[in-house]
């Protein structure tokens, strides 16, 4: 009986060394998760009694920050000074109805559930508990400026540092104040304007004409042109069955690929997106990120593509017009436009720069890193060049300003939903570009003449 | 000095420390709640009177028991009592009130047992009594917190089950080693198999049949998988056949197999054990609380009073152990788990000691009983497995499982004696 009753001993130990070892996983392994996790109530608890952090722009000014609601209890409401501004880049955070933006997607620092003294047991008790602060790369007075420029438009405006990809600004109209978005929740769900939508990274809309300079990138690295190349504009171009038209028919002559540019020539960029081909114009798209989703966190929307593969000649040539199965974001074209401001480098997208406890230590921070790299430095300093000229003479005069070199191109998207989109994308200084803005107006009219007076008037601040 | 005097003042000690844990976790609690001092030092007044009168008593009257068995049971009483009080306060009088309980029935048995080799004589008495008491809660039990299992008699009212479990154990020990010899040697052959013959093994499985008959039909899921655990342990101990495991464990796994699709609840408990986040709000939410709580302690827990386990339904009965994992963090679960391991051992080792074969059995019954509910109530609530409603021995709130506990001790406690 001994052998059996050791035998049966060990059992019993082995059992107990084996859920010895599941402990340890479950509390030291997995308890950061379960601690932080979205159904932990301890959290809401937490967030009603500890200070969410402060979300700070690129100066320091604060976009967010919890009040106390009085000096008796530990109560916190949440308070944005910039209201309705910075709504799409601050979001809203609301016991009832959840969270949004910056609010939501860095909820871990803010809440200050992340904060690892608070693991340290007991002695966790003797700080005062607070959230980490968020500094952004938003620039308090672009951003305001981007919002009075889009006036009582819809749409959405994106400024970005081509250099390091800092997103200066993103304003998207409708949009809500988040001071009170508990308050008028059914009338915000309900509002056919869609004010929660972030237009800026999840609208989706036909490109247009604004989508030419990246056919025209495509065609010269692929060598189906060049800067002699000349293309005849009758006002039209007979594709089989089908026709494209010039904007209002107009026989533009004879031209080549800058002056194609700069008049927006569709039956000049339908034979180019011909001579590439559906195969390699898929490609191009692909280099430059679109399709993908681009590496922001955040909520961003992924573009449409057209199955390349399948599109028949007239399709092809649509879409190397921007029209067709194509739906980009404006984030999308405001990295489109940075593989030509950084010498075909785009980098990625950032909207927060580093996260900071009360006492200003760091306790992380994002460098500027490269995403893509499209297309070669030459070619890219060409199609800036070309942009240049739209600015110059061409479509995009309206957004020129008087002492810096403005690049550009205008865009007018047909849509099924009504007037066509006004599209304006461009740099700026284009010797050295340190700004880029992307203006889109949902039924806008025509680029040239709506957006790009926007455009120029969000540039003079930001230059 | 003789060896008893150094063990008794050993044991002494390590009273006194189980005294401090209790002082030390009654002090936090108190503090952080401002409960009036008065009121809490009579509690660890309470609590140390019961172990220091057992210790005292045990020398008087020239017991020479294992001196880490009780200092063992006072701590883990000692975590119970704190933990109680932080969780439902108003419970505390009582669960002090069940451990001086506790102690006397310890007393009672050490006295009355001081020669546990004579229960074998009330071994059919003792089967008997056991199925009775299964029985009468099958036909006069209460429902209290989703199980069947209780009796209400005038002003009392327990659980039989936690009583059924000695007697059955000492049954078990008693027909075991009167038929060691023929369960081991005659034995049926089919095929390739070698199996115990059904003339004596049929009275056991009888038996066994009926006793998990009636959990099953009182939905008293932990008690029958904790009686049949230990009746497979005391068989094969007493046997030494690995044949009779593989059998018990098919039998087992048949029975669950069977009751996930004649049961709901059963087939809620697995379905939960095995993905508790399908149904977090639901019926998953109790298991999902745990976690939370387990999560949140991490190694060193948010201290004690400064956590949330009162998230956790029934947390101060079978879920007491997802509350110390939150306050105490993975250093106070480990610190349990090897209090347990310590008191097991040293349960096995009183069996390895004693010459006697049915003091033998009956330690090593018990050992594996207790073993195996913290390990299935620990596991439950931990996901490890899944989830059956027991109670963590000396920790849960509860006087029917303290009583039967400090029993079970007492008993251990004498057979650990050498003579």
């Amino acid at each position: 009986m001994e052998r059996s009753i050791q035998r049966v001993t060990v059992f019993f130990l082995a059992l107990f060394l084996a859920l010895g070892l599941y402990l340890t996983y479950v509390q030291f392994i997995t308890g950061e998760r379960l601690s932080a996790h979205a159904l932990n109530r301890r959290n809401w608890e937490m967030a009603k009694t500890v200070p969410r952090g402060n979300i700070l722009d690129r100066e320091g000014k604060i976009l967010a920050h919890s009040v106390p609601l009085s000096e008796k209890n530990m109560q916190y409401i949440r308070k944005y000074p910039a209201g309705d501004i910075a709504a799409p880049v601050t979001g809203f955070v609301s016991d009832k109805y959840g969270k949004a933006g910056v609010e939501d997607f860095f909820n871990q620092y803010l809440s200050g559930i992340d904060n690892p003294q608070y693991r340290l047991g007991p002695i966790s008790s003797l700080w005062k508990r607070k959230g980490y602060n968020v500094v952004l790369s938003i620039d308090s007075g672009i951003q305001q400026a981007a919002y009075q420029a889009l006036g009582s438009n819809r749409g959405a405006i994106i400024v970005m540092d081509p250099r390091t990809g800092k997103i200066l600004a993103m304003v998207s109209k409708l949009t809500y104040d988040p001071n009170n978005i508990a308050d008028n929740w059914s009338a915000t769900v309900q509002d056919a304007g869609s004010p929660l939508l972030n237009r800026a990274l999840q609208g989706l809309y036909p490109p247009g004409s604004a989508i030419k300079p990246l056919v025209a990138a495509a065609a010269l690295e692929e060598r189906v042109t060049d800067s002699q190349k000349i293309y005849k504009s009758p006002g039209y171009l007979k594709i089989g069955k089908y026709t494209l038209h010039e904007v209002n028919d107009k026989a533009l002559g004879n031209m080549n690929l800058e002056k194609a540019i700069a008049l927006s020539s569709n039956v000049a960029f339908g034979q180019i997106g011909l001579d590439l081909g559906s195969e390699k114009l898929g490609r191009y798209f692909e280099k430059f990120g679109f399709g993908l989703i681009p590496p922001l966190n955040f909520p961003v929307e992924r573009g449409r593509m057209p199955q390349f593969n399948q599109l028949a000649d007239g399709e092809l040539a649509q879409t190397a017009i921007g029209q067709g199965e194509l739906l980009v974001t404006p984030l999308d074209m405001a990295l489109m436009v940075a593989a030509f401001a950084n010498q075909g480098n785009i980098m990625k997208p950032m909207l927060v720069t580093s996260v900071n406890d009360d006492e200003g230590h760091t306790i992380k921070s994002f460098a500027p890193e490269v995403w893509l790299k499209p297309i070669s430095s030459r070619t890219a300093e060409t199609i800036k060049n070309m942009m240049g000229e739209v600015v110059e003479w061409g479509t995009g005069t309206a957004a020129g300003i008087t002492g810096v070199r403005v690049a550009g191109k205008t865009g007018t998207a047909e849509n099924p939903h009504g007037a066509p989109h006004a599209w304006f994308v461009g740099l700026a200084p284009m010797e050295k570009p340190e700004i880029i803005v992307v203006v889109i107006i949902e039924n806008g009219g025509s680029g040239g003449g709506v957006a790009a007076p926007i455009a120029r008037r969000v540039l003079q601040k930001a230059l | 000095m003789l060896v008893k005097d150094i063990n008794q003042n050993r044991e002494l000690e390590l009273l006194i420390l189980a005294s401090i844990i209790a002082a030390v976790g009654f002090g936090v609690v108190a503090y952080l709640n401002m409960v009036k001092p008065m009121d809490v030092i009579i509690a660890i007044l309470e609590f140390c009177g019961v172990f220091l009168a057992l210790h005292w008593l045990m020398r008087v009257k020239g017991h020479a028991g294992d001196p880490l068995l009780l200092p063992i049971v006072g701590c883990l009483v000692a975590i119970g009592l704190v933990f109680i009080f932080r969780l439902r306060p108003n419970l505390l009088p009582y669960q002090l009130l069940w451990c001086a309980v506790g102690g006397l029935g310890f007393y009672i048995v050490t006295s009355l047992f001081r020669s546990p080799e004579q229960l074998q004589k009330y071994k059919y008495l003792s089967g008997v009594c056991g199925i009775l008491l299964i029985l009468s809660t099958v036909l006069f039990g209460v429902d209290i917190g989703g199980n069947k299992s209780w009796l209400i008699i005038g002003p009392l009212r327990f659980e039989p089950a936690e009583f059924a479990k000695i007697l059955l154990v000492v049954f078990l020990a008693g027909y075991l080693v009167e038929n060691r010899m023929l369960l081991a040697t005659n034995t049926w052959r089919i095929g390739r198999f070698t199996l115990p013959h059904p003339l004596y093994l049929g009275p056991l499985i009888a038996l066994w049949g009926i006793g998990l008959l009636l959990l099953v039909l009182e939905k008293d899921l932990g008690a029958a998988l904790l009686y049949y655990g230990t009746f497979l342990s005391m068989l094969y101990i007493a046997s030494g056949r690995k044949s009779y495991v593989a059998i018990g464990l098919a039998f087992i796994i048949a029975g669950g197999i069977t009751s996930y699709y004649l049961f709901s609840h059963v087939r809620v408990r697995f379905d939960m054990w095995l993905d508790p986040w399908s149904d977090p709000d639901g019926r998953g939410y109790q298991i999902v609380q745990a976690l939370f709580s387990l999560g949140t302690g991490g190694i060193f827990g948010t201290g004690l009073s400064l956590g949330r386990p009162d998230y956790i339904p029934a947390v101060h009965t079978d879920f007491i152990f997802a509350a110390i994992g939150e306050e105490l963090g993975l250093a106070g679960t480990i610190a349990v788990l090897l209090l347990f391991v310590l008191f097991i051992h040293r349960g096995f080792r009183a069996a390895l000691v004693t010459e006697n074969q049915f003091c033998r059995l009956l330690a090593a019954g018990f050992s594996s009983l207790l073993a195996l509910q913290t390990v299935v109530i620990i596991g439950g609530v931990t996901k490890f497995l899944p989830l059956t409603g027991i109670t963590l021995p000396f920790i849960s709130y509860g006087g029917s499982s303290m009583l039967s506990n400090f029993l079970i001790l007492g008993l251990l406690h004498n057979i650990s004696e050498k003579r």
